[in-house]
């Protein structure tokens, strides 16, 4: 109801001087272009669509230039009419725009036109229906700024803002360059609770227009941007937004093209259902473009930021601090056996970063995208170059390569390595593991999945950034919650922490790119510890290594195993894995532990 | 006392004396330390497995700060024994014996070295250790 207030209000206000409208009857047949009803600029074009199937075509001659705005109304009228509108170029076929509901089932086309000629108009009703119930009038004019839909111009400010309330949508129009220079953004008001998400969602590509609208969300103090979006419906824009202060935020709808054609568009404004892992809460902000993420053995998380091609540190208090610079887009992270922090970068390598934050280059690949550190030490990685799965020894020779071609998709993408052992991967869509050297699918998810990461149960936490929301997958790829969490904008990496022990616990962190942000999911609503992550220090003690070495025995086959591959994984366990294995629990004389 | 029964006794204290001596470094015998000492051709040792054979050992520790030391008592007359750490050409072990003076008995071998990146000398070629005071 408020809605169809506003729409009155909005038609009335429109349409000032409506009685001198001239009114022009249609004159069947008006079909096609050959037999089209004349209208010009300021008229009202009145008819009916009838019979069923039936199209009522006018032209009008315009100059090169001209902003045209052809609006129908019927439904609002009270006519049963659902119309569909079509604007055709001067050669009778070429069609420029369409659009079927605009306000309501109402049709709506605003168009620039490129050059001078005769344009065509066709209407019709949604469905090839027809009757001689269903009529229209269309009003032919200039594109002007002041009253379209819901919105009222001015609203160029968050001082002119229009409300709009949550589970309620807006309609307007962003005006043609020529009425509004700088470029046209509509502001919304919109009032909202802390701990409510809200999805602001922008239709004008799905009514049928090449256009390219991009929306943002605003601080109560107007200025301040809390989340953008362009394109994540296709040329639409959707956002979403975890409210953390009750108040008034501002919501702005602008042309990401720039073209000049104005185009009407609605806004929906929704509150989503929270997950267990929502309320979020946001751990550091600030950041550029945060993307992988890696938890240090005390707790620290490490993140790669995009924007200055870095790694910052984030310690427990959310205190932000540069950790290591000059790693070109830095994607995934993970901690070596030694202690190690391994960045993979697109740029062709993988770069490792001493605990003093020395970079220095690892290991050459083709665009390395994300990399994980098995608990046996060995290291792998996904290339996109070649699209495969590489593994490497924990001291960054190259053991094996997977092709991951045959998955389909897009990836190889993000690597977690599972409680088996076995190390999965996203290939868009899809989460893939290597289990017996062969690859097999383990879950197929609606949305494209990020850097996953395990829990100790094998659960899988799912970032879906175009979703807005993590998933949680059990271990066999079923469904646990479609919205694990719903807080964040656009998950990219998720991590479970560590204690100051180095004991992975039940606290999930996440990058969000979109917002610069990292934040945590509720703790309450995770149900196990993370799977510890990287390198594992195995149970026996250092003596035992030694005395087996030296012939003592006491290490079983496994652990022999293990420690060739700590080490130089030339075969055998000798004094050269007993040296990484000393290096690795900080047994080297003036060294201290990495673990 | 007759010279025949003055001989006797004398033998008599002789023989109760070396009788109730228990101590084998008695004598010529003396207990201390000796050094393990490595010659190398390289200068990026990081470790090494080695053996000591010859007269006993009562126990080795390491030469310096820089290094640390594993053994294991093979044999009562082999000893094995692991460092890892900066090795240099010098003194990488000391060896506490219980005759100093039988240093020149003891035989060494070189069993495997690594280099500091983990890998293994494909020769040991160059390598040789002496026990010395």
């Amino acid at each position: 109801m408020r809605i169809s207030i506003l729409v009155l209000l909005a038609v009335v206000g429109a349409t000032p001087g409506l009685a001198q409208t001239p009114i022009v009857d249609e004159s069947e047949p008006n079909d096609n272009v050959r037999t089209a009803d004349s209208v010009a600029l300021g008229d009202q074009a009145r008819g009916v669509v009838n019979p069923a199937g039936d199209v009522d075509t006018w032209f009008v001659d315009l100059p090169a230039g001209q902003f045209l705005s052809v609006d129908v109304d019927a439904a609002q009228v009270g006519s049963p009419l659902d119309a569909t509108l079509e604007l055709i170029a001067p050669d009778g076929t070429t069609s420029l725009a369409f659009n079927d509901d605009f306000d309501g089932f109402d049709s709506r086309i605003s168009y620039r036109v490129p050059q001078s000629g005769r344009y065509y108009v066709a209407i019709r009703a949604f469905g090839a229906t027809g009757g001689p119930g269903l009529t229209y009038v269309i009003n032919f004019d200039k594109v002007t700024c002041p009253v379209v839909g819901t919105e009222q111009e001015p609203n160029d400010t968050p001082g002119t803002a229009a409300p709009v309330a949550i589970g309620d949508s807006g309609s307007g129009e962003i005006c043609p360059h020529d009425d509004n220079p700088a470029g046209d953004v509509d502001y919304w008001a919109i009032t909202a609770r802390a701990g409510t998400t809200i999805e602001l969602d922008v239709d004008a590509a799905a009514l049928g227009l090449f256009v390219d609208p991009v929306i943002a969300l605003y601080a109560s103090d107007g200025t301040t941007q809390l989340a953008f979006n362009d394109d994540e419906d296709g040329a639409d824009s959707r956002l979403q937004y975890s409210i953390v202060t009750t108040g008034t935020y501002y919501a702005t709808v602008a042309d990401a093209a720039g073209s000049g054609n104005p185009f009407p568009y609605t806004l929906h404004v929704r509150s989503i259902t929270p997950g267990p892992g929502d309320p979020i809460t946001v751990r550091a902000q600030g950041l550029g473009r945060p993307w992988g993420l890696a938890v240090g053995n005390t707790g620290d998380l490490f993140v790669s930021d995009l924007t200055g091609n870095r790694v910052v540190r984030v310690s427990g208090q959310g205190v932000v601090t540069t950790f290591a610079t000059g790693i070109p887009t830095p994607q995934g992270l993970a901690f070596d056996a030694f202690g190690n922090l391994l960045v993979a970068s697109t740029d062709g390598a993988v770069y490792r970063v001493t605990p003093q934050g020395q970079v220095t280059r690892f290991i050459t690949a083709g665009i390395p995208l994300w990399i994980a550190v098995a608990p046996d030490g060995r290291i792998w990685l996904t290339d996109l170059s070649d699209r495969s799965l590489r593994r490497y020894s924990s001291t960054g020779q190259f053991e094996a390569r997977f092709d991951a071609i045959s998955v389909g998709g897009s990836g190889p993408g993000p690597l977690a390595i599972a409680p088996s052992g076995e190390p999965h991967f996203s290939q868009g869509t899809e989460i893939w593991k290597l289990a017996n050297g062969e690859l097999r699918r383990v879950l197929r998810g609606a949305f494209i999945i990020w850097a996953f990461a395990f829990d100790v149960a094998g659960n899988i936490y799912a970032p879906a950034p175009a979703a807005g929301r993590i998933q949680l997958f059990d271990a066999t790829g079923a469904i646990v919650a479609d919205t694990f969490a719903i807080g964040p904008d656009a998950p990219q990496a998720v991590a479970f922490g560590r204690d100051a022990t180095g004991a992975t616990v039940a606290r999930l962190f996440a990058t969000d790119p979109r917002v610069g942000r990292v934040f945590e999911v509720n703790p309450a609503g995770v149900a196990h510890p993370g799977q510890p992550v990287g390198y594992v220090a195995p149970r026996f003690p250092l003596d035992v290594a030694a005395a087996s070495l030296l012939g003592g025995g006491g290490l079983s086959a496994a652990d022999l195993q293990y420690l060739d591959a700590l080490g130089n994984h030339n075969g055998r366990y000798d004094v050269g894995d007993l040296q990484a294995y000393l290096r690795t629990v900080g047994g080297l004389p003036g060294a201290r532990s990495n673990r | 006392m007759s010279r025949s029964r003055w001989i006797l006794a004398m033998v008599a204290a002789l023989v109760a004396g070396t009788a109730c001596s228990d101590n084998p470094t008695s004598g010529s015998a003396r207990a201390g330390t000796l050094t393990l000492r490595l010659t190398t051709p390289h200068a990026d040792d990081g470790a090494m497995t080695f053996q000591v054979s010859g007269p006993p050992i009562d126990s080795a520790t390491v030469a310096n700060a820089s290094i640390r030391l594993f053994t294991r008592r093979e044999s009562g007359s082999t000893v094995i024994g692991a460092v890892v750490g900066a090795l240099d050409n010098g003194a990488v072990a000391t060896l506490h014996v219980p005759d100093v003076g039988a240093a020149a008995r003891y035989t060494t071998t070189v069993l495997e070295v690594a280099d500091r990146q983990d890998a293994l000398r494909a020769s040991l070629a160059g390598y040789a250790l002496t026990v010395a005071p």
